[in-house]
């Protein structure tokens, strides 16, 4: 199967399967809904960029082949175009540079094909900047999606199973958290890119490889404090399976940990592909590597500043908004602040 | 208080007031002692540490700066003359070749007497307390055996291997030295010695030195004026082997050259002072001893040909200082602060210092002059023959198929965008510098109109290609660029290749691999199109289409002709080129063998590189020479002038350091005043 037909198929089942059952499943439980109302009342802004950045995202991941706006070579006929790509079929390139809504090339003043059209200006190659600004939208919430994906499972899995079995495992899994810890991040994730190779996929796994350990920690302490609780013993005493006993009583009680890393940990992810991006390691038409691309420009005289604006915005557009809302949850979820307001 | 007390205090205040006030009037951004503004000293830079400076090993530019200016060689090239003219250095004469039996050629180099090289410890103490002696023809003859050692990472090994015996004598010191680990300890000259050095190397007497070459190779003297062919003394050899303290001989050349190096510090900078026993000292009607009397057309009108200058005793110089200088903004700004006396445009500047092709007015009015010329180089799109779909086993098809890709890229606005205009189109492999080249030769495959784009798409359709689709899977054709570098910025530059394609319909995808991957990569055959660059060891024809004939296939061979391109019409045009003087039908035989590459396509001839030099008006006789020899011997410098204009430049605007005293001053007031309130 082509890889755009699988792409559309997910973004079908994430919008029509998997979204409402989300909200039909925080709507039965009563702290959950009740956050998420809170939530709302408090970032509804910042809810509305991330939706809006979420909704981009997904019309770029919409793509087949064929349609009208194929663009003036006989290639892209043959290619899958996403609703983004379409929607900029119209925008024609340029020979390079060019200013924001300029009508003439930045060099020489030459004449524009779409002169007051390119809203962020065109590139060094003549690309539509607004353009590329919106395709590594997708990118970044692709990295942090993915890599979140895989981080949190695996920190779940190992922080709770050496939470509440201890002993050897517990000595384990600690070693192993304790050596990722101690080497360099930075240096770990250069050295994992180099090994799997270039490409999202292998960023993505990369990055969840270095990030796992914080909330591995988390979970692990909270678990220790979870199974010693009153219900957890009895629980035991009544004979109860350990497996029951994870998913019934400890999980749950987590998942406002989760949710918080989950947020807090995604900006951080953006910002490390920027970093790998700086290196030459990051992923293809992400902000990272538009604005790596972007460096010499700032020491041009005269400069040329659109590039690494428009990418710099976007990405802290997102990331605002994201550590907002991550905030406000760690408020709302907040086992104390509950209580205040019960 | 006492009144003596009072005393010690105000004195104690003023030790220490004092100095620090006169350290803000006399401050200055000059990095150099300030005795050394007096001397002719010239300052350049490097930009990293040099992985060796020894004359067998380094090739490249920064460390030729050193070894250039540290060795000496037989022959030397003219200084102005354009084309390119080699004369006599260490040698009487340029030799004329001999031809022997069985197609061997004999040179014949008879040296000068009293060559001398540069002072140094390794040296016995002579007379008068001197630490040098005289080279001959001996130490000539041993950086020849040393060329062959394997010991050595000599990468010009291939140039040499025209001489009788090379590669035996190579084997036999591998094999010996694997065999007999006695034989392996000693030093290099005794191990040479102890085989019976090399067959086509002999010296007849002290001053004669033979070469015998076991086939013709007549580019063989321009390797006579490199630092390859120095020559090197035994005694530094054996004395700097990196051992009880001593340096390596990479670290530390000892030379013939009118330089030697005085002072060497890797974090900090290099120190070439006169060498008091040059032999230009001595033979003062040597080319190579003293200015030019005449030069290119041109010349005369530039600094090139001052009277002052004109057959002048050689060098100008005392002292070259090379600093180490890592960042090329600042070395930039301390060009145009004048601590550097001639300097590349950096990329960032470039609108800054030339406007509408000339110098702006601001570098004018500095006095800084620009020396522009084109270097013996060319970059290009190689194209891998050997690949089943690109490649010479698609036979017509294939050619269609780089005959439309090579039409639908142009390098003008290319230059334009990427190289600031620093380049010349190119036609053919030949740079405009080197013999061969035909200014009124057009590559009908690298034409620069937008008209050609439709004949591109033609020639896909002749290849079978119509619309860039492969009619045996509907799908498009997909090729692969593959890059051997990671840097955003160079991607950018290769990325506008693959749009340029994509517009007659090739698809077309840049491989972005590190180096080493790209080398394994060229290894397994999977490579389709790269971009690579070729700069001239010496200027002749030979060393530019060589690059692709069939002993030098990287398939094969492991030569640099990545591209494994070999046609035996193109082989056999080459062999009787290579062989021929400069005439013109040697030139036919150019024109024929560029006929081939025009219709074949294994390059997509990109750009000849322009160098742009900007230097100080206190600097003279500054002329850009292409390929990489460091002419500092001919360099003037009026340290009178640039002592002056260096001041004028960088009077220090101490009011905001007063001023930044005064907010401190000021800021602690309120301090003071509860301070004094409180103990009240």
């Amino acid at each position: 199967m082509e890889s755009h037909i699988l792409a559309n198929l997910l973004v079908l089942a994430l919008l029509f399967v998997g979204a409402p059952l989300a909200f039909l499943l925080l709507r039965r439980n009563r702290m959950w809904s009740e956050a998420l109302g809170e939530l709302w009342r408090r970032r509804r802004f910042s809810l509305l960029v991330i939706a809006l950045y979420v909704a981009v995202a997904l019309l770029d991941s919409f793509s087949w082949v064929g349609g009208a706006g194929a663009g003036e070579d006989s290639l892209s006929a043959h290619e899958a175009r996403s609703v983004i790509d379409r929607a900029f079929a119209d925008t024609p390139r340029e020979s390079s540079y060019s200013a924001p809504l300029a009508r003439g090339s930045f060099y020489g003043d030459e004449p524009l094909r779409a002169p007051g059209g390119h809203w962020f200006g065109t590139d060094i190659l003549g690309r539509d900047v607004l353009h590329r600004t919106l395709k590594g939208v997708r990118v970044a919430l692709l990295i942090g999606g993915f890599t979140s994906a895989i981080t949190i499972p695996l920190a779940l899995l190992l922080g709770v199973t050496a939470g509440y079995f201890g002993r050897r495992l517990d000595d384990i899994v600690f070693f192993v958290m304790s050596t990722l810890a101690s080497i360099p991040s930075l240096l770990l994730l250069i050295a994992l890119v180099i090994v799997l190779g270039r490409g999202t996929w292998q960023v993505c796994v990369a990055l969840g490889i270095t990030s796992w350990v914080g909330l591995c920690r988390v979970a692990r302490g909270e678990t220790l404090k979870l199974r010693e609780l009153d219900y957890v013993q009895a629980a035991l005493a009544l004979g109860t399976s350990h497996l029951r006993i994870l998913f019934r009583h400890i999980l749950p009680n987590l998942m406002h940990l989760v949710i918080v890393t989950f947020v807090l940990l995604f900006s951080s992810l953006v910002l490390s592909e920027t970093i790998l991006a700086y290196l030459g390691i990051g992923v293809d038409g992400s902000w990272g590597q538009m604005i790596d691309q972007a460096r010499n420009e700032l020491s041009r005289d005269p400069i040329i500043w659109w590039n690494i604006t428009a990418a710099g915005a976007a990405m802290f557009g997102l990331l605002l908004a994201v550590n907002y809302v991550g905030d406000a949850l760690r408020d709302i979820l907040d086992p104390r602040t509950l209580r205040e307001r019960a | 208080m006492s009144e003596r007390a009072r005393n010690i205090r105000a004195r104690a205040l003023a030790r220490t007031l004092l100095p620090a006030l006169l350290l803000a009037a006399a401050c200055s951004n000059d990095p150099y002692p300030p005795g050394d503004a007096a001397h002719k000293i010239y300052y350049t830079v490097f930009r990293e540490a040099h992985r060796t400076l020894d004359p067998a090993e380094a090739y490249n530019v920064s460390a030729h700066k050193v070894t250039g200016s540290v060795y000496d060689s037989l022959l030397e090239y003219h200084y102005l003359k354009r084309p390119y003219e080699l004369g006599p250095g260490l040698a009487r004469a340029v030799p004329e070749p001999q031809r022997l039996e069985d197609g061997r050629v004999r040179y014949r180099f008879e040296m000068r007497s009293g060559i001398g090289f540069g002072p140094d410890p390794c040296f016995e103490l002579g007379g008068a307390g001197r630490r040098s002696r005289e080279a001959t023809s001996a130490d000539v003859a041993f950086q020849l055996m040393r060329l062959a050692d394997p010991a050595l990472k000599v990468q010009v090994t291939d140039a040499f291997s025209a001489v009788q015996g090379f590669r035996e004598f190579r084997e036999r010191l591998i094999l010996r030295r694997e065999l007999d680990p006695a034989f392996a300890e000693l030093p290099a000259h005794k191990q040479y010695a102890a085989l019976g050095g090399m067959e086509g190397v002999r010296t007849p007497s002290r001053y004669e030195l033979e070469i015998t070459l076991a086939r013709p190779y007549p580019q063989i003297l321009y390797w006579f004026a490199m630092e390859f062919t120095t020559p090197v003394a035994w005694e530094a050899v054996q004395f700097y082997n990196g051992n009880e303290g001593r340096d390596r001989f990479a670290d530390h050349p000892v030379g013939t050259g009118p330089f030697y190096v005085r002072e060497y510090n890797k974090h900090l900078r290099l120190v070439l002072e006169r060498n008091p026993h040059w032999y230009g000292l001595r033979h003062p009607d040597a080319l190579g001893a003293r200015y030019p009397e005449r030069g290119a057309p041109g010349d005369a009108e530039g600094d090139l040909l001052g009277a002052a200058y004109r057959g002048r005793a050689l060098p100008f110089l005392d002292r070259i200082e090379i600093r180490l200088e890592k960042e090329s903004i600042p070395r930039f700004n301390k060009f145009l602060q004048g601590y550097y006396d001639a300097s590349s445009i950096i990329k960032e500047s470039f609108d800054q210092v030339i406007q509408a092709d000339r110098l702006s007015p601001q570098m004018r009015q500095r006095g800084i002059r620009l020396a522009r010329s084109v270097a013996p180089s060319v970059f290009y799109l190689g194209i891998n023959m050997e690949d089943p779909v690109l490649g010479a086993p698609a036979g017509e098809r294939g050619r269609k198929l780089r005959q439309a890709l090579s039409l639908a890229v142009s390098s003008e606005p290319w230059i334009e965008l990427f190289l600031n205009g620093r380049g010349v189109p190119a036609q053919t492999p030949l740079p405009p510098v080197i013999f061969g080249y035909n200014p009124d030769y057009r590559n009908p495959y690298r034409q620069q109109q937008d008209a050609k784009r439709s004949r591109a798409r033609e020639l896909l359709i002749e290849a079978g290609y119509p619309g860039g689709i492969d009619p045996d899977t509907g799908s498009p054709l997909r090729l692969s660029f593959d890059t051997y570098t990671l840097n955003s910025q160079q991607l950018l530059e290769r990325q506008y290749f693959v749009d340029e394609w994509r517009k007659i319909g090739v698809d077309v995808r840049l491989q972005a691999t590190t180096y080493n991957e790209f080398q394994a990569k060229v290894e397994r055959l999977a490579y389709q199109i790269f971009f690579w660059g070729w700069s001239a060891d010496y200027p002749d024809p030979e060393n530019f289409l060589f690059l692709l004939t069939c002993d030098m296939r990287r398939s094969t061979a492991g030569g640099p002709n990545t591209s494994n391109f070999c046609d035996q019409r193109y082989e056999k045009l080459f062999a009787e080129m290579a062989l021929r003087g400069n005439d013109a039908e040697r030139q036919r035989l150019i024109g024929e063998m560029v006929k081939i590459l025009e219709e074949e396509r294994p390059w997509i001839e990109l750009y000849h590189v322009v160098d742009y030099q900007l230097s100080h008006g206190w600097l003279h006789n500054v002329k850009p020479f292409g390929m990489s020899h460091p002419m500092y011997k001919y360099y003037d410098i009026e340290p009178e002038r640039r002592a002056a204009l260096r001041l004028s430049w960088n009077e220090p605007l101490t009011w905001p350091a007063y001023a930044l005293a005064g907010l401190v001053l000021a800021a602690l007031v309120p301090g003071v005043r509860t301070f004094l309130r409180e103990r009240q």
